[in-house]
């Protein structure tokens, strides 16, 4: 690992360079896990009264925008040179944030469907700027051989967080701890961007130089990936599929209070320690994955267990309803930990990912096609989609069927693909003699 | 009693029906609530609730106890087993066939007509030293001829795989683990759709055979260190040595255990990543 030899020679700036983007994104996930994605449901549906079907509109509308907005802001990053210069790209997260904490702290206030409505645009429009340059800053800051280790570490931060810390999931709680966790991250990005703290700009110096050593991913040998290649696109469809089932699935399950009462939302602090446990024993395991196989490798392993763990839940659910005696109140812990171990694989992927596919020239559209539209575009329809379904009194069973359904498909196709590919690679090489 | 207790009691009644020739679609379950039972189909399986057989009726079929609390004061014609729950027998109940406990609270008045009964213990005997010394003894002759065997014919595949447990203990660690609890959760779940049971059966034993051939590689890579010119015959003594090593690990409470199963693991995975010894392990390189 890097990270040792650089902490045995002393070279501080870039041990600050790793702490900085860990800290940075494993804040930025877990503000979006919970505030964003089950905090905007409470906060359009309790406080400001709309039906879940309107509230799923407005969530698809806050994704395309964000989608959009990301891949403009991406773009502009790479064209005017910003993907590579440090400084614009602290001073841009420095605005996201802050604009962030304002619509933090008064997203509870909030109770008619204009404010609503105002909030989701200026939030959209905040988060598509966030994406694209937080992502970035992996070229700057984390080197290529590194990524996959570092990605598991933030996956872990943010996972062992999220599940350990005992929250309701109400927009008025996220609300209260977000604006407080907020403010030193505010100070710090602050302290950085003004530039008035000799040391600090030193090691901002140090750091600026950085992209030039790390900027050029790991896919990114021996020929840069061009944005209209199949070498981008592939990765983009299928963490797309990942994104898409993780949510889709999600959604119904935390509805669905014997599910959740027995896992995430588990009154015994035990269970849902050894959940936030097995997503940093996850998180690990991917990150050993990334760095020792093919990436294609780790995407079979996501849709193999994301297809086990449905065919878990919808067995139960089967048994369930053909021996209703059998069911008791208490629910097997294996799903949700074989869920959790499946969602810290695919996390340790995205963050590693989209910078390992990028150089410093490509890495803000990149980042911005790959994070909008696989993880935040997805994301938000299958979520609309979820709340759709359930508005249509689509049965738990049924609804988890069709995830199951998909998990599968992905996972088989992922296989006759690689399969395909190489077949027709050795065939070519036989013809060729 | 919970979903994961019952079913496995459920498909070991359903195995025994296969096995006696009984079709398990002639069979009623009952889970819950009181219920009179005065004719069974050809099986009937009490999970849960309160039956009872009354004292005037005559019941013809196989009763099975996995739950709740059956009564018997009438006659059965047929065979009375108990895995699990509660089952009390009166002075004027008649039993023709087996009455047969496995588990479970089993009542017997002294005048009941019983055909015949059996109890099987299931209760986990504790072994002589002398049969662990004997068990670990053909364990380790078994291994060690299997290894002896592979070393002099395909010393390469053994040497790869230690390879990867000592050049990619990690990676191989993961990936055993992974794969390991994969093909667990995936087999046992197979065994209760009853229809992929003999490939749940062969699965196992596959996983079993894998994590064997992870011990095989161990001793080949003790034997490797050990002064003894033949290959074969240092293959054979190091797992002799492993095993050794294994059994004594087992009795270090928690730590001997934990170490035991990193080892398996480690094992386990590093087969999987060599493809069971044909391909060396070599991690990409990343650039930078």
């Amino acid at each position: 690992m890097r990270f040792v030899r650089y902490v045995r020679q002393g070279q501080w700036a870039t041990v600050f360079g790793y702490l900085l983007f860990i800290a940075l994104m494993a804040a930025g996930y877990y503000y979006n896990v919970t505030f964003v994605q089950l905090g905007l449901i409470d906060l359009g549906v309790r406080l400001v009264g709309m039906t879940r079907v309107q509230v799923s509109m407005w969530m698809a509308a806050l994704a395309l925008l964000t989608f959009v907005t990301a891949v403009v802001v991406g773009i502009a990053m790479d064209r005017r040179g910003w993907s590579s210069d440090l400084r614009t790209k602290l001073r841009l997260l420095f605005g996201v944030v802050v604009v962030q904490f304002v619509l933090t702290a008064v997203a509870p206030s909030i109770h008619s469907v204009p404010a609503f409505g105002a909030w989701i645009i200026v939030g959209s429009i905040s988060l598509g700027v966030g994406f694209p340059v937080s992502f970035s800053l992996a070229i700057d800051l984390i080197p290529v051989p590194d990524r996959g280790y570092v990605a598991a570490v933030i996956t872990s931060v943010a996972y062992f967080a999220a599940n350990a810390y005992p929250l309701e999931w109400s927009v008025d709680v996220f609300s209260r701890l977000l604006t407080i966790a907020m403010i030193p991250g505010i100070v710090v990005l602050a302290v950085l961007v003004s530039e008035r703290i000799g040391v600090l700009d030193g090691v901002l110096d140090s750091l600026s130089e950085q992209h030039e050593q790390f900027g050029r991913g790991r896919f990114c040998h021996p020929t840069p990936v061009r944005t209209r290649s199949l070498a981008l696109w592939s990765p983009v469809v299928l963490m797309f599929g990942v994104f898409f089932i993780d949510s889709l699935g999600f959604l119904r399950i935390i509805e669905t209070p014997s599910l959740v009462l027995s896992s995430w939302q588990s009154p015994v602090y035990s269970t849902r320690l050894a959940i936030a446990l097995v997503h940093v024993v996850g998180a690990l395991m991917a990150g050993v994955l990334y760095v020792n196989f093919d990436r294609n490798a780790l995407f079979l392993w996501v849709f193999a267990l994301f297809s086990l763990t449905y065919v878990l839940y919808t067995t139960d659910l089967r048994v369930a309803s053909l021996f209703p005696g059998l069911v008791s109140n208490d629910t097997a812990i294996l799903n949700p930990l074989l869920y959790a171990l499946t969602v810290s694989f695919y996390t340790t992927l995205n963050f590693a990912l989209w910078p390992d596919l990028s150089t410093a020239e490509t890495v803000g559209t990149h980042s911005a096609i790959g994070i909008g539209m696989a993880g935040w575009l997805a994301t938000f329809l299958s979520t609309a989609v979820s709340l759709f379904l359930e508005d249509a009194n689509v049965g738990l069973l049924s609804h988890l069927n069709l995830v199951n359904a998909l998990a599968l498909l992905l996972f088989v196709g992922l296989i006759v693909t690689l399969y395909g590919t190489r077949l027709v690679r050795y065939a070519r090489e036989a013809e060729s003699g | 009693m919970s979903l994961a207790e019952t079913l496995p009691l459920l498909v070991l009644v359903l195995l025994l029906l296969a096995g006696s020739g009984v079709s398990p679609s002639s069979m009623e379950v009952v889970f819950e609530g009181d219920r009179v039972v005065d004719e069974t189909p050809d099986a009937f399986v009490v999970a849960g609730g309160n039956v009872t057989v009354p004292a005037d009726a005559v019941v013809q079929g196989q009763l099975f106890v996995i739950g709740g609390d059956t009564r018997i004061d009438g006659r059965v014609d047929g065979n009375v087993r108990v895995f699990a729950g509660t089952l009390s027998v009166s002075d004027t109940a008649t039993i023709t066939g087996e009455l047969q406990a496995v588990a479970g609270n089993l009542s017997v008045a002294p005048g009941a007509d019983i055909g015949r009964r059996t109890t099987v213990d299931v209760t986990r005997q504790e072994r002589t030293p002398l049969a662990t010394v004997g068990i670990v003894v053909m364990q380790m002759v078994l291994l060690g001829g299997v290894a002896a065997v592979l070393t002099r014919r395909i010393p390469h595949y053994l040497a790869t795989v230690g390879d990867a447990i000592t050049g990619h203990p990690v990676v191989s660690g993961v990936v055993g683990s992974i794969a390991g609890t994969t093909m667990l959760v995936v087999f046992v779940y197979m065994a209760f759709t009853l229809l992929l049971l003999p490939l749940s059966i062969v699965g196992l034993f596959v996983e079993v055979l894998l994590v064997g051939y992870g011990y095989l590689a161990y001793g080949y890579l003790l034997g490797q260190r050990l002064p003894v010119e033949r290959d074969d015959v240092a293959s054979a003594l190091g797992v002799a040595g492993f095993l050794l090593c294994m059994e004594l690990l087992g009795r270090v409470p928690y730590v001997g255990a934990l170490i035991q199963l990193s080892l398996l693991l480690v094992g386990l995975g590093a087969v999987l990543i060599t493809y069971f010894g044909v391909h060396r392990f070599e991690p990409p390189e990343i650039p930078g």
